[in-house]
């Protein structure tokens, strides 16, 4: 009897995952523009920030003024935490609200990024 | 013709020297506190315990007793501690049978753990403001969160090891007081003085190594199959040897009290996050209940992760419980060393929830 439970905890487990994996797929992914916007010769790019961040990947023009807006709201996790390594960035969002990053001349490269524990990535590619 | 009384006494003049091994002995801590448990037990001369062969040689005289009682008398002393002396070389602890139930069980936990984290949890917190019942659900959340990886997963390597050391109760309540206490005197601390204790990035970094590397070796012990990782375990130096039963002690206590403590800096995004939080309190109550609060609602699942080696040690499943435990923090130190590279731009960012 003890020994058909790790067999059937391990079926059930499988299909948990697969049914997680089902509803859950294919959030969020590329958004190509839908959350970059140019006012006035700014370029901004918006990303909500909770249980990760949305969009995943941003597609953005390189060389122009730059905005990094994130967007949070009730955020309690990691995501709070904005790590850009590349441009030595390590900022702590408000729980509710809006933080502007600047990037006054962004090269034509993937912008990369994540939370401070690192597993909730983002990245930005600019292209030229 | 002589009675029992002079054959005894006949038999006490004798003084004999004993080699047993010794189940459990694993760490130079433990051949100091072999040696002073059993330097002062009744009958004993002269003792000397070696880790690498997990031997002990004993001398003294133990009256007529046979070879076989005499390992009994002498397991009295140390059994607490989770030693028993056999005149027979102990068979090597690490059956490899105990795999096919451990890797099924690890997996099933890294499968379980993923999908806490898929399901969107943090949604469950919609609030802007922060009450006392609020902090509880964030403190429920964060406990299923990524935080596992990092506190649930330093929590399970310190339990199990004290655990397979034969201490299971103690340091599990030491720790979950250390931590407890903290949130309530540091979240007030942070509430009246309006700052919070942020590490920088390079700090975050090192303590992010630092827990990874710990996670690793004690992962890698708990498995029982490797023992060159027994010689990186911390060594208390021979030369305090006299206190060694009381420096044992001491790290029994200190160790999880002081680990307890550490949680709170441990890297986090909900304990920062309400860290922050506190510093709008303004005051030293409110932002010691409100840390505490959030503390309190972690707890259930970190009780149940200490807890889970209770009454473990001497039943038969204790090899598959250390080895599954091994295989789950080996899992959650990888994990936690990628990020940890992965934040300072090192390498690139592999793990995506």
């Amino acid at each position: 009897m003890k020994s058909a439970l790790i067999p059937i905890s391990i079926i059930l487990a499988s299909l948990l995952i697969v049914a997680v994996i089902i509803f859950t797929g294919g959030n969020s992914e590329a958004l190509d523009g839908n959350n970059v916007s140019i006012v006035d010769g700014v370029q901004i790019i918006e990303i909500d920030a909770k249980g990760g961040y949305t969009p995943r990947k941003s597609v953005a023009k390189a060389g122009i003024p730059t905005v990094l807006r994130f967007n949070t709201k009730g955020t309690f996790d990691c995501s709070l935490s904005i790590r850009i390594p590349s441009m030595g960035i390590s900022q702590i969002l408000p729980q509710t609200g809006s933080t502007d990053i600047n990037i006054p001349n962004p090269e034509s490269k993937t912008l990369q990024g994540m939370c401070g524990m690192g597993m909730y990535p983002f990245e930005i590619d600019f292209q030229s | 013709m002589y009675d029992q009384k002079t054959i005894n006494f006949m038999n006490n003049n004798k003084s004999k020297t004993y080699n047993f091994h010794v189940h459990g002995m694993h760490c130079n801590a433990c051949v100091l506190l072999i040696e002073s448990e059993l330097a002062n037990y009744p009958g004993v001369t002269h003792v000397k315990a070696t880790l690498s062969s997990r031997s002990v040689d004993v001398s003294g005289d133990f009256g007529n007793k046979t070879d076989e009682e005499v390992a009994k008398f002498l397991s009295i002393p140390i059994q607490d501690n989770g030693y028993t002396l056999s005149l027979e070389k102990q068979v090597e602890m690490s059956k490899w049978s105990d795999f096919k139930i451990a890797i099924p069980i690890a997996l099933l936990f890294a499968v379980l753990f993923v999908v806490l984290q898929k399901v969107g949890l943090v949604n469950l917190i919609s609030s802007g403001s922060v009450t006392y019942g609020t902090a509880f659900v964030i403190g429920i959340v964060a406990s299923l969160s990524t935080c596992m990886a990092v506190v649930g997963g330093l929590l399970l390597s310190m339990s199990a090891t004290f655990a397979k050391e034969g201490d299971r109760v103690k340091p599990q309540i030491l720790f979950h007081i250390g931590r407890l206490v903290t949130f309530f005197v540091l979240g007030g601390v942070i509430g009246a003085i309006g700052s919070a204790f942020a590490l920088n990035v390079s700090m975050t970094f090192v303590l992010n190594l630092l827990i990874g590397l710990v996670m690793l070796i004690l992962g890698i012990n708990l498995l029982g199959v490797f023992h060159f990782t027994k010689k990186l375990q911390p060594a208390m130096p021979k030369f305090i040897g006299k206190y060694a039963h009381e420096v044992s002690k001491f790290n029994h206590t200190l160790t999880p009290f002081l680990v307890g403590i550490a949680t709170f800096f441990l890297p986090c995004g909900f304990t920062q996050s309400m860290q922050i939080y506190t510093l709008s309190t303004g005051s030293f109550l409110e932002g010691g209940l409100t840390m505490l609060i959030f503390a309190l609602g972690t707890l259930p699942v970190l009780a149940l992760i200490s807890f889970s080696s209770w009454n473990i040690k001497n039943s038969s499943k204790a090899g598959i419980f250390f080895k599954t435990a091994g295989l789950v923090v080996i899992m959650f130190a990888i994990f936690n060393l990628i990020n940890a590279l992965a934040v300072v731009g090192i390498i690139p960012p592999i793990i995506n929830f």
